[in-house]
């Protein structure tokens, strides 16, 4: 059947939403098992070692963020992180209970050894995990409380942003600056040296 | 293929950003009958990240700015060795966009002059003739500005004042004092009050997946509602497959609709494209027919050609001191041209500016800032994290690149888009000078971050910007408009010089491409263009070939 459009108004089509990966993630998100989720929080804890006041992750649900943001069994992992739930799970489990039991100095030499071995994959775990710990309310707090850097700093940029806080322009400044520009009428051809002449890129065609 | 339906206008304008929706508008304001096709659709503003604890996430995911890693289905595929900033939708790439409002200084216009290089020409037109379009374009978006800048010629009252400079503002902005160079407040196409249903910056820091409150002046909140307004006919999810030529004049396009993949066919007096510096050569080269074997307008073969991106180094600087440059503005807080004009004795030719900006926030600042700087992992990461997070500048080298024909777009027909179009192939190789101008700038941006304060740590991307061979946030020149029809695809009017009522009103259009950003100047030119059109509307149909920029009817 052929759409004829309306001037101006929205047509009745529906958009494939599958076709983009939903904002924040598949919710309610993917639930790993209870070994799984030990294994995970291990994992992140020995990449974000809690000090200075700042809790583990495994204290702030980091798991909650990866749940949402592994694609689900069925859905192709064509986004960011780009890896899907069934490839996760089997990689967790390929850790296995004695990760999520042993000492930790067992654990880092494991982390280590994960990073050597396998550094793309590593890459993305580090990365999802510095992703859902900075994105925690209870982190948020404490980078308030800890750093004087981030005393103003909120959970997300909106609603409120940072006007209430942001600093003015110092207008003592003003009075300094100094700067010129070329008119039209006084552009002039400049001296190239040859060498500068003669230099090109490539020149590739594809 | 057989189109399933026709409609008539006067002007059909393929593309709804930058470009397009000015052109839209200002031809629907003299009562110009005007369609616009859009292959992506509207944004709404709660299907941005701004408000979800993982934003920071989301704009390496649903936000990305390639249109490669979003793979939504309004993206089209780019093959080649670069993937740019590109954004399908009502706005397009306004729609993520930092609305960074530089204008071309003079010189800019006047590079064949100047130097020459790679065969560089000069603009057909000057600062002075463009500037009041310039004018016309920032009150349509309502630009923050501070005026007085002593490095440009003098520019009309901002509708508010500049963005807020934040502590690191003021702190580069004391070490470029210090050292005696020209600095100045970036101008901003983002609100400083209120106006209409836009409302004023509250300073979130996060501008370059577009506003949740439109502050940024994305084309879907300045000129769309206002040309839908005049009764513009926007078409969305229409994909544009050919423009249609007959007896050597544009008789308007094919396009299918995306989601009943139907074809329609527009008919016009006048189309104009403005569909990107890709999207364009793309859909120019995708229109051969009869009469067009190399495609529209390509009979010098310099569709596509000339493809520049600006050459770039982003330089992170970690200071002593909290600068919460979580806050503010993103991109642009301010910006040096003291080493804008070309110095030969440098070793390059052409110009750069220094161009502060900001960091986003915690996950950004743990996954290494704007140049990949990560935090380490394990008992380092704590103290990394405190003494970096918050304290940073970003100081990028914002290089003016030569526009060399070998650059260029051509078509892959081996990949294709979900309509089953060719996609564009990009090559881009920097070039021996341009590198040499970066790196050149890269000293100069560390002697400004050493002078404005006690540098705890460094951090580069090198010439190579945020990705190799360059970002491309910025695509232009592909369709350049020139002189003589040998050394330019249209004339001074963006008219193509093969096909007389064909308007190419897009970064395409633009001859050189300075050493800032480009949005406000490829607007500018739309706006021209647009007006050229609405006066001279009946002499550009009558005519039969392009006439030469001294023959042409003034405006």
């Amino acid at each position: 059947m052929d759409i004829i459009l309306k001037r101006n108004t929205p047509h009745r089509a529906i958009r494939d939403e599958s076709m983009k990966p939903p904002m924040g993630g598949w919710l309610p998100g993917i639930t790993f098992t209870s070994l799984q989720i030990r294994t995970l929080n291990a994992f992140v804890d020995q990449l974000i070692p809690p000090g200075g006041g700042f809790p583990a992750p495994s204290e702030v649900d980091v798991v909650a963020f990866f749940a949402r943001y592994l694609a689900p069994a069925g859905v192709e992992p064509k986004w960011y992180p780009f890896i899907g739930e069934n490839q996760f799970r089997s990689w967790l489990d390929s850790l296995g209970g004695a990760f999520a039991q042993a000492e930790s100095a067992e654990q880092l030499e494991i982390v280590a050894s994960v990073e050597r071995s396998n550094p793309g994959f590593f890459e993305i775990v580090r990365d999802m995990a510095y992703y859902a710990y900075y994105s925690r309310s209870a982190v948020i707090t404490t980078i308030n409380r800890e750093l004087e850097a981030g005393k103003d700093l909120r959970n997300a940029p909106q609603p409120y942003g940072y006007s209430d806080t942001t600093e003015e322009w110092d207008e003592r400044l003003f009075g300094q600056i100094t700067g010129s520009y070329t008119r039209t009428e006084d552009v002039r051809r400049v001296e190239i040296p040859d060498v500068l002449r003669g230099t090109s890129s490539k020149g590739t065609e594809e | 293929m057989r189109a399933t339906s026709r409609d008539e206008t006067d002007v059909l304008v393929i593309g709804a950003g930058a470009g397009g929706a000015a052109v839209s508008k200002r031809l629907s304001d003299g009562g110009i009958r005007v369609i616009c096709l859009e292959q992506g659709d509207w944004v709404n503003p709660m299907e941005r990240p701004h408000m979800y604890d993982s934003w920071e996430l989301e704009r390496v995911r649903s936000w990305d700015w390639r249109g490669n890693v979003r793979q939504a289905p309004e993206d089209y595929p780019v093959t080649g060795n670069a993937a740019p900033m590109m954004m399908s939708g009502v706005g397009g790439a306004t729609l993520l966009y930092a609305g960074a409002w530089p204008r071309f200084k003079p010189v800019d216009f006047r590079k064949g002059t100047e130097h020459g290089v790679e065969g560089t020409i000069d603009w057909p037109i000057s600062y002075e003739e463009l500037e009041p379009f310039y004018t016309i374009n920032d009150a349509e978006l309502a630009v923050a500005r501070r005026v007085g800048d002593p490095g440009n010629p003098p520019r009309p009252d901002g509708w508010g004042p500049a963005t807020k400079g934040g502590s690191l503002g003021n702190l580069v902005g004391a070490g470029f004092n210090k050292l005696g160079w020209h600095w100045w407040p970036a101008d901003n196409a983002i609100l400083t009050h209120d106006r209409e249903a836009r409302l004023a910056c509250n300073d979130c820091g996060f501008c370059l997946s577009g506003c949740t409150r439109g502050s940024i002046a994305s084309a879907d909140v300045t000129y769309w509602p206002r040309a839908l307004n005049n009764g513009v006919d926007l078409r969305t999810n229409a994909r544009v497959e050919r423009i249609n030529v007959r007896a050597g004049k544009a008789t308007g396009a094919t396009y299918i609709d995306r989601l009943s993949g139907q074809r329609h066919e527009i008919t016009a007096k006048i189309v104009v494209m403005a569909a990107n510096a890709i999207g364009t050569p793309r859909l120019l080269l995708m229109s051969a027919q009869a009469g067009h074997p190399d495609g529209l307008a390509n009979s010098n073969g310099m569709v596509g050609r000339h493809l520049m991106f600006h050459s770039w180094a982003a330089d992170d600087f970690w200071f002593d001191r909290p600068l919460e440059g979580f806050k503010g503005v993103e991109t642009a807080v301010a910006y040096s041209q003291q080493f804008y004009n070309t110095d030969s004795s440098r070793g390059f030719v052409n110009g750069f500016s220094l161009q502060v900006g900001t960091s986003l926030g915690a996950a950004n600042s743990a996954l290494g800032t704007n140049t990949g700087r990560r935090a380490p992992w394990g008992k380092d990461h704590r103290d990394y994290f405190a003494n970096h997070f918050g304290r940073h500048a970003l100081i990028q080298v914002q290089g003016e690149d030569l526009p060399v024909a070998t650059n260029r777009v051509t078509l892959d027909r081996d990949v294709v888009d979900s309509s089953g179009l060719p996609a564009p192939h990009v090559h881009y190789e920097v070039h021996d000078n341009d590198r040499r101008l970066v790196e050149w700038g890269r000293t100069k941006a560390l002697e400004a971050a050493h002078a404005a304060g006690n540098v705890v740590d460094t951090a580069t991307t090198g010439v190579r910007g945020l990705s190799e061979p360059a970002p491309g946030w910025h695509i232009m020149g592909t369709c350049r408009m020139g002189n003589t029809p040998e050394d330019s695809v249209t004339n001074k009017w963006n008219q193509t010089w093969d096909v007389p009522n064909l308007f190419i009103t897009d970064a395409s259009s633009l001859t050189t491409g300075a050493a800032v950003n480009p949005t406000s100047t490829l607007q500018a030119v739309a706006v021209r263009a647009a007006e050229y059109i609405k006066h001279r509307f009946t002499d550009i149909v009558s005519q039969s070939v392009t006439p030469g920029n001294a023959d042409a009817p003034t405006m």
